[in-house]
């Protein structure tokens, strides 16, 4: 039990490094339409298991007001590969009482070089989306 | 795949980066069965050098549900002798009025993308 609680203060100090260094990859959405940060959206990031290609899920978040989700993912648990950042965007136009084309946004996207940042924001209305690699 | 009729869901890759159509990119249609809860592949393709698939769904066999269209675009820019960003590209969308056309083209480069529904 010893052990236990001091790997569980290691894991707690380090999400709050996380918090303070940021997060290697970040996500923005936006509100193409309105003009103003996609807030409250629902989202999950996924990573791929390489040998049998099965998804796990690493965090589920939700943007704050800012259309920004911190702390989506440790340096540590950052490593090369394919990822997956699910948006609940179907829910997001519902909460305001509107139909979307789209029920949820997917992208998937590969990772070479952990020791880069990277940003994937979606830029989203009812009847279209868009994403890009920033940084 | 359809026939003489055209398919009322017609896709357009357009390689944004060197401003030409994606020719000759795998792609696959799919739809959502509601009761077993898994996506059923109803057809497959390869844009053409306008970067149009035709007859990717007969009127007929396009009922109102949850679609996804997949686009092997990893291995285009593979082809090309680049690296993407994005090993492949899907959009998910829902078909209400399947007498409706619907246009989705699918505008990339290594790096972005973007999709919309038109008709």
């Amino acid at each position: 039990t010893f052990r236990l609680q001091q790997l569980r203060r290691h894991i707690l100090s380090e999400s709050k490094i996380t918090t303070m260094s940021g997060s290697p990859l970040t996500t923005h959405v936006l509100n193409t339409a309105l003009g103003v940060p996609g807030s409250n959206v629902t989202l999950r990031l996924y990573q791929q298991d390489p040998s049998t290609d099965v998804w796990h899920l690493i965090t589920t978040g939700t943007t704050n007001d800012d259309g920004r989700c911190p702390g989506l993912i440790t340096q540590q648990q950052f490593k090369s590969g394919v990822y997956k950042l699910h948006f609940e965007t179907g829910q997001y136009w519902a909460r305001m009482g509107q139909t979307s084309f789209y029920p949820y946004v997917e992208i998937v996207f590969t990772i070479t070089d952990p020791e880069q940042k990277y940003h994937v924001p979606l830029l989203v209305s009812r009847f279209s989306y868009s994403t890009y690699r920033g940084s | 795949m359809a026939g003489a009729e055209s398919s009322p869901l017609t896709t357009y890759v357009v390689n944004t980066s060197d401003g030409v159509p994606g020719a000759k990119i795998a792609l696959s249609l799919h739809r959502l069965d509601t009761n077993l809860m898994i996506w059923t592949m109803i057809g497959v393709g390869t844009t053409n050098e306008d970067g149009c698939c035709p007859g990717l769904i007969s009127q007929e066999a396009f009922i109102p549900g949850m679609y996804k269209l997949r686009f092997e675009t990893g291995l285009y820019w593979e082809r090309l002798g680049k690296t993407s960003f994005y090993p492949y590209v899907e959009t998910v969308f829902t078909i209400q009025n399947p007498a409706q056309k619907f246009n989705l083209p699918l505008l990339m480069s290594p790096f972005s993308y973007s999709t919309h529904r038109g008709n």
